[in-house]
């Protein structure tokens, strides 16, 4: 048992550090973090930091050298989701591109496409969206209805996509299709990398229940890809999807750290909020409670640990991952829930009437009930749990 | 960053676990509740010679000179068989202070015997009516001369019929605050008088012990005059980090019967696996067996490096086990259905044994203060 970093991953951190301090944008670090609300320069923002990232060689440290990564391994990928929390940096409006697209393209993609690409995903001059979920297609994936039909060389793409998250910003989109029915469901899906700018797509914005915009419904009518577009075989999607999970090896790893944090927020709060002139934090009953969480946070973040052990040891990430997702999304959820409460009815006031934090609270209260929605619901890990840890039989209907 | 258990480590958990399955696993238990303490006493020796016991004593006392993370896949296997004894409160408790707080004679006296599985140790800590609380250590212990009096009465002392040797809290001096105890030693004899007292779970005995006009040695105090408190809060991080390993022990074996069972019960004509009101509480049960796993390894890994965050990591790590353990001991009950409620069944065990560790050597309303002070809160 050891938790200590090497030396080589201490100086990745070190360096790391120093050139946060001098490329962050102006005051991020001072606490000036507000993100502009008009959504160009919500987009210019954002894409500027990603090249930014991009200049300094910080983009997509995963990423073999070749492709302008820096081949770092799990531990460094570990260091900077530390460090990006620890700073709270803004988020990677390319998250998709460089987490989900350009890894598979490195691996199944043409050499055509690796070409077209990768190195725009890299600068943030493309930026992706994920197209998967549909309005009868969330959970179960295979009911896909968005169909694909052949045209020559064309695909010409009918359907509907929603809570497409950065759909709005996306230049292309990972788009999954139906391209034939067989006898299983999950066989004649096929993935496609769709461009977002032509007639027969449009996007919509829904505002999610915190009052933001990040995700929108995708209309696809006559949509137009090519057969160069497609990744892997036709009708061999799943496959593709199942490639993608095993790159996702650090699992949570960011929202368990951001976890921390928002943990050590909390005890902050507890302290300023009083009662009867004494902070809140020495009422034996909120101690229990503040000692109960303590303990889940400090929990989420050594199971993280002990399951990032097994993925070192075995090369590749297991089914764990479903319990990091579970335990995480739940206790932030809990966490959050406990911040308003405690404020009393006043923990209702938000946006410039908020009492603590500029609207902090409130707005991860809100936000925090899609958590253990998107990424696959807490029940969908809950199955993947029973069955594939501990062999418990199939749900009905699969 | 490796946060694992060591090969050996994991080596050495998986010959206690060969052992106790060839000694029937919870059938050590069961003998021992219908009173068949030669049965368990046997099963103790073959532990003792595994090396069970030698583990954390130090090598110029006869053992290996491990630490508290090497007893953690020991605790884990006696957790799963609700195994009976002494051990927690002997090496876990007693070893440590001993080694820490011990005089020469003492630790020449009692270390060896605890190696080779001829001493073990409980604590007599709670009077009638009292807590957990340094106002309620009523038991008086007068030095005169070289020896020490003592009076009063302790209640609900664990196991001490397979005790050779108490640790005994009592008043040497004031009347309410932590000044003034001191830990003794108290050598059982046959002699000693023990009033047995029926506890639920009757996989642990319970005693009242009344001693009037005893004398013992001066010798037999342990750590300093009227600061035995201190002592006894040393000891109970190591005796705690150890309580956690045993929970999860046991909520590891309550996970596996609930899911082994799920799987082949057939109702409506489906395993009770397939409908997710069990499924997914079986999955939450997991999620919290492996969040307490990974509280203990810590609580035990801060404990042995003497971590800046141990005690919070104890204490909170303990709060944590003993309420995942207890709900899911009631859980398994209720997935097993009307034989989860029957005496021939585990289950029952288990839900005795997390109840037993609940409030054990300190309340959990204590250690939720404790572990809130050690926070800085
Ligand atoms: C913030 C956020 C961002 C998102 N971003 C994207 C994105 O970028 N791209 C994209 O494609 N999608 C995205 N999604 C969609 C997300 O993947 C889906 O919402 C999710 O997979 C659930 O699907 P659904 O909403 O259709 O719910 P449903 O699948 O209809 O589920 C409804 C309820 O039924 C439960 N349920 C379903 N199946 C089972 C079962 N077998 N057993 C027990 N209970 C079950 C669910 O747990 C849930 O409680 C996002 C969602 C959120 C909240
Ligand atoms: C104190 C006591 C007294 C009793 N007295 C009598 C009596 O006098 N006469 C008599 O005939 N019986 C009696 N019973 C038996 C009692 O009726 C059954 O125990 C009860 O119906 C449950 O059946 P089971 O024990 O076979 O459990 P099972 O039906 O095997 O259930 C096991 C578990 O699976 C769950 N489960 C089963 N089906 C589903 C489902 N569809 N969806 C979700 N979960 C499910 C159950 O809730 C339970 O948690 C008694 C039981 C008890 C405990």
């Amino acid at each position: 048992m050891d938790f200590s970093f090497t030396k080589k991953e201490e100086a990745f951190r070190e360096e790391l550090r120093t050139w946060l301090e001098t490329h962050l944008p102006a005051g991020w670090l001072e606490g000036n973090r507000q993100l502009p609300e008009d959504l160009n320069e919500y987009s210019a923002f954002l894409r500027n930091w990603q090249r930014k990232l991009y200049e300094g060689g910080w983009a997509a440290i995963a990423w073999p050298e070749k492709y302008g990564g820096r081949n770092a391994t799990l531990m460094e990928e570990i260091i900077y989701q530390q460090e990006m929390v620890r700073v709270k940096a803004p988020p990677l409006v390319n998250y998709v591109g460089i987490h989900m697209v350009a890894p598979t393209l490195m691996q199944i993609g043409t050499e055509a496409q690796k070409e077209a690409y990768i190195h725009k995903i890299l600068t943030g001059e493309e930026v992706w969206c994920q197209g998967y979920s549909e309005p009868n297609a969330g959970s179960d994936l295979t009911a896909i209805q968005t169909t694909a039909i052949k045209d020559g060389d064309k695909w010409v793409i009918n359907g509907q996509k929603v809570w497409t998250s950065f759909g709005h910003l996306a230049d292309r989109c990972f788009l999954l299709a139906r391209t034939s029915k067989g006898e299983k469901k999950h066989k004649g899906i096929t993935v496609f990398l769709l461009d977002m700018d032509q007639p027969g797509v449009e996007t919509r914005p829904i505002i999610q229940m915190d009052g933001k915009h990040d995700f929108n419904e995708v209309y696809l009518t006559d949509a137009i890809a090519y057969d160069a577009d497609i990744v892997g075989e036709v009708d061999e999607g799943w496959r593709v999807m199942i490639a993608l999970l095993m790159h996702e090896r650090t699992g949570i790893g960011g929202q368990v750290f951001t976890l921390e944090q928002q943990f050590a927020d909390l005890v902050v709060l507890t302290k300023e909020l009083q009662e009867d002139g004494r902070p809140l934090l020495k009422q034996p009953f909120v101690r229990k409670t503040m000692v109960d969480l303590y303990a889940r946070t400090r929990g989420s973040l050594l199971n993280y640990y002990r399951n990032l052990t097994k993925t070192l040891k075995n090369g590749q990430p297991g089914a764990e991952g479903s319990m990091d997702k579970l335990i995480v999304s739940e206790l932030t959820k809990d966490l959050f829930a406990q911040s308003i409460s405690m404020q009393g009815h006043r923990g209702l006031l938000w946006q410039e009437d908020a009492i603590y934090g500029d609207s902090y609270w409130q707005e991860n209260y809100l936000y925090s009930f899609g958590m253990t929605i998107g990424g696959g619901t807490s029940e969908v890990q809950r199955n993947t749990i029973a069955e594939r840890i501990l062999g418990l039989p199939k749900d009905m209907g699969r | 960053m490796d946060f694992s258990l060591s090969e050996e480590q994991e080596m050495f958990g998986n010959y206690v676990r060969k052992y106790l399955a060839d000694k029937g696993e919870t059938k050590i238990a069961r003998e021992f509740i219908k009173g068949n303490t030669e049965h368990y006493q046997s099963i103790f020796s073959g532990l003792v010679e595994l090396g069970c016991t030698a583990i954390n004593v130090p090598e110029e006392h006869g053992g290996m000179g491990l630490g508290a993370l090497d007893l953690v896949p020991v605790l884990e296997e006696m957790g799963r068989n609700v195994l009976p004894g002494l051990y927690v409160e002997t090496n876990a408790f007693a070893v440590p202070i001993l080694e820490k707080f011990g005089t020469e004679e003492q630790k020449q006296k009692y270390l060896p015997g605890i190696a080779e599985g001829s001493q073990t140790f409980s604590i007599a800590w709670l009077e009638p009516g009292g807590s957990y609380k340094p106002s309620d250590i009523r038991m008086t212990a007068k030095i005169e001369g070289e020896d020490i009096l003592l009076n009063g009465t302790k209640s609900l002392v664990p196991d001490a019929r397979l005790a050779s040797s108490l640790i005994v809290p009592v008043r040497t001096a004031g009347e309410e605050g932590k000044t003034g105890i001191s830990l003794v030693i108290l050598d059982l004899s046959d002699q000693t008088q023990l009033r047995g007292q029926k506890n639920i779970d009757e996989s642990r005995h319970l005693a009242e012990l009344t001693l009037e006009d005893i004398r013992i040695d001066k010798g037999q105090l342990l750590g300093p005059l009227h600061q035995g408190w201190e002592v006894l809060e040393e000891g109970l991080l190591a005796a705690n980090a150890a309580l956690v390993s045993i929970m999860v022990g046991g909520m590891d074996k309550v996970v596996e019967m609930a899911a082994e069972y799920a799987k082949i019960r057939v109702q409506f004509g489906q395993p009770i696996g397939r409908f997710q009101a069990i499924k997914h509480r079986i999955a939450d049960m997991k999620v919290e067996l492996e969040t307490a796993r990974s509280l203990a390894y810590y609580a035990n890994w801060a404990l042995e490096t003497e971590a800046e965050d141990r005690v919070q990591a104890i204490f909170s790590a303990r709060l944590f086990a003993a309420e995942a353990f207890n709900r899911a001991a009631g859980h398994n009950v209720q997935i097993h259905g009307g034989i989860g409620f029957t005496e021939e069944i585990d289950c029952h065990l288990f839900v005795k044994r997390a109840r037993f560790y609940e409030n054990y050597l300190g309340s959990s309303y204590d250690y939720y203060q404790k572990a809130a002070s050690a926070l800085g809160w």
